[in-house]
This record gives structure tokens, sequence and C-alpha cells, in this order.
């Protein structure tokens, strides 16, 4: 029997979301629709990798005087992960801003949202 | 590599440079003749730095590898240690990378400045962004920022792709960006994996490690992450299945803009497909993937090429079948397949440098770059007629341009893998390049013109020529005198080989 910890729910939770933004990605048809899944997927990733650096019962990673390296070696929650979220939101703001800018200009040319009306055809 | 000293202050010069013209040409926006004199001055400056600079390690922030054991830091760059922070390596093969990387920026600053009346500064601030992004990819050692990087060459990419203007140029970017969302978040998800294995983000350390375990049964997560990896890969280099996508974003940029677009891909193929070979090459059917990647990319690429109708597009299309020939060698992963790839892509980068600078051309000849025209060119810019003939020489593997040369090592490395077909699909996109690029040529320069109307002089910025003349010299001495570059991959290629048959 598997156990049920908040690491596996939240190994669950970002495999939905990463699913549901791809998913969103490829079928809608909406371009703003479209960028909300990028940010649903890019949230999944963000849910993995926090996922990954949990530790139960862990501290914050801070190394506080008076204790021993092999304790905080032993409780300190991953760091890594975590560096590596912030940069991935900050990724995320960068790209999502991109893309509503091109989505902006190609509605102002073509009057529509549709991707599948927006992206068809003239290619010169 | 200990023997190396760290800390250089030069290597970093290599990207803080670009940033911060990026920055300043942003920042002055539309005074065209100061932006012009920042940029080539700069451009020249990474140009000098990289042929100059001593080889060795850089730890940005001054916060070297600190030993997980004791907690302190260490300065040897061998130590297998905690790389918290930016961490540079400046070898041979960087060093030729870059300084042909920074080549091409010059002169693509140059005619960029010439031909752009608006919005100069946001497109020259792209252009430098593109080449700090790819500087980082070539030098840095963790993968940590490797990500970070390739994130943000991709964006940039699509702001270098937008700066044409065009609503084809829009799109090409959006379909592109979305890409770049999945990709990314892939190769984050590469990384988080590799350093929950090996608890190691550097990539000198993580390789290391790998090497000296059996991962067992745990090497099924290798694999989930060298899939992403490769998902990050393609999304580079624009391999198959992308392909069309990367095209696209070739097609739709101006062809100045293209060649600095496809520099920093070849080259970021390389960086990348030599970390994926270091990490996962180990692996069965790792390497076989990366090939049959790389066949189908040279295949699909040159095909499309056939059928286009229009110039900018066909080059668009040999450019995407050209990274296959690139990626083939390092897939192989032996040594004269590496010395190969990264031969073939140093020249690559060169012979459609010329290729692009005389499709920039057509535009001061009343842009068109149509198949369909017969423009009867090379009467009226004999020079250019030249230019683009030898450019499709050296771009189809004819001696004794420097095409033929990176082929030949290609063709060689397929048959002492024992891969024969390899060798045999190589030489066929050589042969279909040739004459997809001949077609045009004839059609563009060399056809007498339809219309007998008298034409008006046409005057093209002095730099374009002098650009495309450095090229094509380029293309003839590396040609004639390859170990000018060889000497600079071999070292490196020998110390990552593996033999194809394990």
């Amino acid at each position: 029997m598997i156990e049920v910890t908040i690491q596996l729910l939240g190994f669950i939770a970002a495999a939905a979301l990463v699913v549901i933004g791809i998913a969103g990605m490829l079928f809608l048809d909406n371009l703003i629709k479209k960028i909300i899944s990028f940010t649903l997927l890019s949230d999944g990733v963000n849910l993995l990798l926090v996922a990954l650096g949990y530790v139960e019962g862990g501290i914050v990673p801070i190394l506080i005087p008076g204790m021993s390296v092999s304790e905080f070696a032993a409780r300190a929650a991953l760091v890594f992960p975590v560096g590596i979220v912030l940069t991935n939101i900050v990724i995320g703001v960068s790209t999502t801003a991109i893309l509503v800018a091109l989505a902006i200009m190609l509605y102002r040319r073509y009057g529509t949202l549709k991707a599948s009306k927006v992206l068809k055809g003239e290619r010169r | 590599m200990s023997a190396y000293p760290s800390n250089l202050w030069s290597i970093p010069l290599l990207v803080v440079i670009p940033i911060i013209v990026a920055v300043v040409v942003n920042f002055i926006y539309n005074r065209s003749r100061l932006i012009k004199i920042i940029s080539i001055v700069s451009a020249v400056c990474l140009a000098l730095i990289a042929s100059l600079s001593s080889y060795g390690y850089h730890w940005f922030t001054g916060q070297p590898a600190l030993r997980p054991e004791t907690l302190t830091f260490t300065f040897d760059p061998g130590f297998p240690a905690w790389r918290l922070a930016l961490e540079f390596y400046f070898g041979p093969l960087q060093q030729v990378m870059i300084f042909v990387m920074s080549l091409i920026l010059i002169f693509v600053v140059a005619v960029a400045s010439s031909g752009l009346t608006k919005r100069q500064g946001p497109y020259m601030s792209m252009i430098f962004l593109l080449f700090a992004s790819a500087a980082i990819i070539i030098m840095v050692n963790d993968l940590y920022h490797l990500w970070i990087a390739v994130e943000i060459g991709s964006l940039v990419v699509a702001g270098v792709v937008v700066g044409s203007g065009t609503s084809v140029s829009h799109k090409a970017a959006l379909k592109y960006t979305f890409f770049s969302a999945l990709s990314g978040a892939g190769l984050a998800i590469a990384l988080a994996l590799i350093l929950g294995l090996t608890g190691y983000s550097n990539i000198s350390d993580a390789i290391r490690y790998l090497q000296s375990v059996n991962l067992g049964e745990m090497s099924i997560i290798l694999y989930v992450a060298f899939a992403f990896f490769v998902l990050s890969w393609i999304y580079a280099g624009g391999l198959a299945p992308i392909h069309p996508l990367k095209s696209e974003v070739y097609g739709a940029s101006f062809p100045h803009g293209t060649a600095m677009l496809q520099t920093q891909s070849k080259l970021m193929l390389v960086a990348i497909g030599i970390v994926m070979l270091q990490i996962f090459g180990m692996l069965p059917f790792v390497r076989e993937v990366m090939l049959a990647i790389s066949i189908i990319t040279m295949m699909l690429g040159v095909v499309m090429a056939l059928i286009q109708t229009d110039f900018r597009w066909i080059l668009a299309y040999l450019i995407v079948s050209h990274s296959g020939l690139v990626t083939v060698g390092i897939s192989l992963g032996t040594t004269e397949g590496l010395v190969g790839g990264i031969f073939q892509a140093v020249n690559d980068v060169i012979y459609m440098t010329v290729l692009l600078l005389c499709c920039e051309a057509l535009y001061y000849f009343g842009g068109k770059t149509s198949t369909r025209n017969s423009l009867g060119l090379a009467k009226r810019a004999p020079w250019l007629g030249m230019a683009v003939i030898l450019g499709t020489m050296a771009a189809s593997g004819i001696p004794p341009f420097n095409g033929f040369q990176s082929e030949l090592i290609l063709i060689q490395a397929s048959l002492k893998a024992g891969l024969p077909e390899v060798a045999a699909v190589i030489l066929m996109v050589s042969v279909t390049t040739f004459i997809a690029l001949f077609r045009a040529v004839y059609r563009l320069f060399l056809k007498p013109p339809e219309t007998s109307e008298p034409v008006a002089e046409v005057k093209v910025p002095r730099s374009l020529y002098i650009g495309l003349w450095v090229f094509v010299a380029l293309t003839l001495i590396i040609g004639v005198y390859p170990n000018i570059v060889v000497s600079f991959i071999t070292p490196v290629a020998q110390a990552v080989s593996i033999p194809w048959y394990l």
C-alpha cells in the first residue's frame, strides 16, 4: 500500500497541472486561454520542484549557530529546488508578458484571438 | 582541468559587455550613429577578448565551490563540491566558437545599423542579448544556469524575430514562444531529476558522480531526464519534429538577424549536445535516438528546401537541415564524429552568413526574393553574384571550401563507426543542398531579367560587401587549411568522446 504523503500529493497535483496546461495549450483555440494554460503548466513544474525539495519535519536551510553540520544536513529542506522555482516564476512572468504582447499585436491586426484564424495562411 | 587558473577576469566580460551594451543601446533608442559606433566597437572588443583571453575558470560573485563535508570553500576547479555560483569554463572549443560568433556579430550590427531606420536601439539590444545567452550556454558549467540561458535565449529569439515588424514575424514569434514554454519546463524537470539523482547541478561533478556509481534501477530516472533534455535540444536547434517552427523563425526575420539566430542555434546545439553526450552517452540507445533525430532533420530540412520558391525560405530550411549535419557528428560521439560535428557547426555558420548577407543585399535591389523572378543580378552586381556562387559551393560541400572539409570528416566518422547509410544520407544532403541553392541562384542572379526596363542605381552598404568577402575568404582559408579550426576542437573531442560500439 502506497503511503499518502504531502510530497506524493504534491507530485499528483503537479502532474495534473502539467497535463491540463499542455492539453490547454494544444487544444484550446483562444490565444488568451492558451496563455493561461501555459501559466498552469509553469505552476505545475514549480509545484513539482517544491515537492522534490520537501523534507518531512524539515527546517529552513539556514545554519544556526550551535547546530551541528550533521543535524543540519539531515533536517534542512533542499534549497536548490526553491532557487529553481524562484527563477522559473521570473521566467514564467517574462514569457507570459511576451505572449500577451504578441497576442495583442495579432488581435489588432486580425481582430480575433482565435489561433486557428490568426495563425492560418499568409506566410510571406 | 585543475591546472587552469581560476577567476580569470577576461572570461565574464564575454557576457557582461553584451549585456551592458544591450541596456545602453536600448536606452539611447533612436540615436542611430551613436548606436552604430557603440555596437561595432563592443563587437570588436568581444572578438579581441575571445581571441586573446587565457584559458581557465571563473566563478561569478567570487564564491567558489563549497565542500559538503566541512562547509568550507575550495578553489580547486577539479574538486567535486557544491558549486552554487555561476561557473564559466573557457577553453579552446569555447574560444573558437565565441570568436566566430563575435566576428558574425560585428557584421550583423554593422549591416543592421545601415539598414534599419526605426527601433534601432531595441533591435540591437536583442542582438547583443542573443550573443550573451549563447556565450553563457557555451561557457557555463552548471545545469541551472544552462537552463536559465536557454530560457533567456528563447525569449530573445522571439524579440529578434518580432524586430522585423511583420505580422508573419509576430506569428512565428508567438508559436516559437509557446513551444519554448514546453521545452523550458522540460529542461527544468531534467535539471531537477539530475540534481535529485546525483546531488550536483554542476555538470562536471554530476558527470563524475554518474561515472563512479552503478545506477541500477535508478537509471530509468536518467532516461526520463534524457527525454526532457532531448526536448530542449530539439527546440534549441529546430530539429525534427519542430523544424517547421524554427524555419519559420529564420524565414520571418531580417536576413542579418537570421545570421545571428542560426549562429546562436548551432552553437547551442553543440554545447547542449556535448553536455548530453557526457551525462547520458553511456546509456544504451541514447546516441541511437540522437542520431535518428539528426538524420530525420537533415532529410526533412533539405527536402523542404527543395520545394520552396523563395530564397529566404530555401535558406531557412537549409539552415535547419544543416543543423542535422552538426548533430549527426555529436550523436556519433566518437572523436572523429565530434570533430566533424563541431567543425561543421563552425563552417556552417560562416557559409550560411555569406548566403544570408547575399539575401540581405537583395533587399537593396528591390526586395524580391522569390525564385519566380529573374533578376539577372550577377550583371548588375558582379561581386555579389560571385559571392553567392562561392557561398553556394561552400554550403554544398564542394572543394576547396570549408563545407567540404567538415562533411568529409563526418562521412569518414560515419564509415569508421560502421554506419555507411549515415554517410550516404550526408552525401544526399550535400547534393540536394546544391540543387536547392543553385536553382535559386540561377533564377535570381544568373538568368537575364525578363523585362529590359532601365534600372536605377542601387547603393548597397559597404559594410555588407566587406562582411560578405570576409566570410567568403574564411570559407576558402578554412577549406584549404582546416587545421586552423580543427586543432582547437580535437583536444575537446578526444576528452569527451565515447566509442560507437561500447
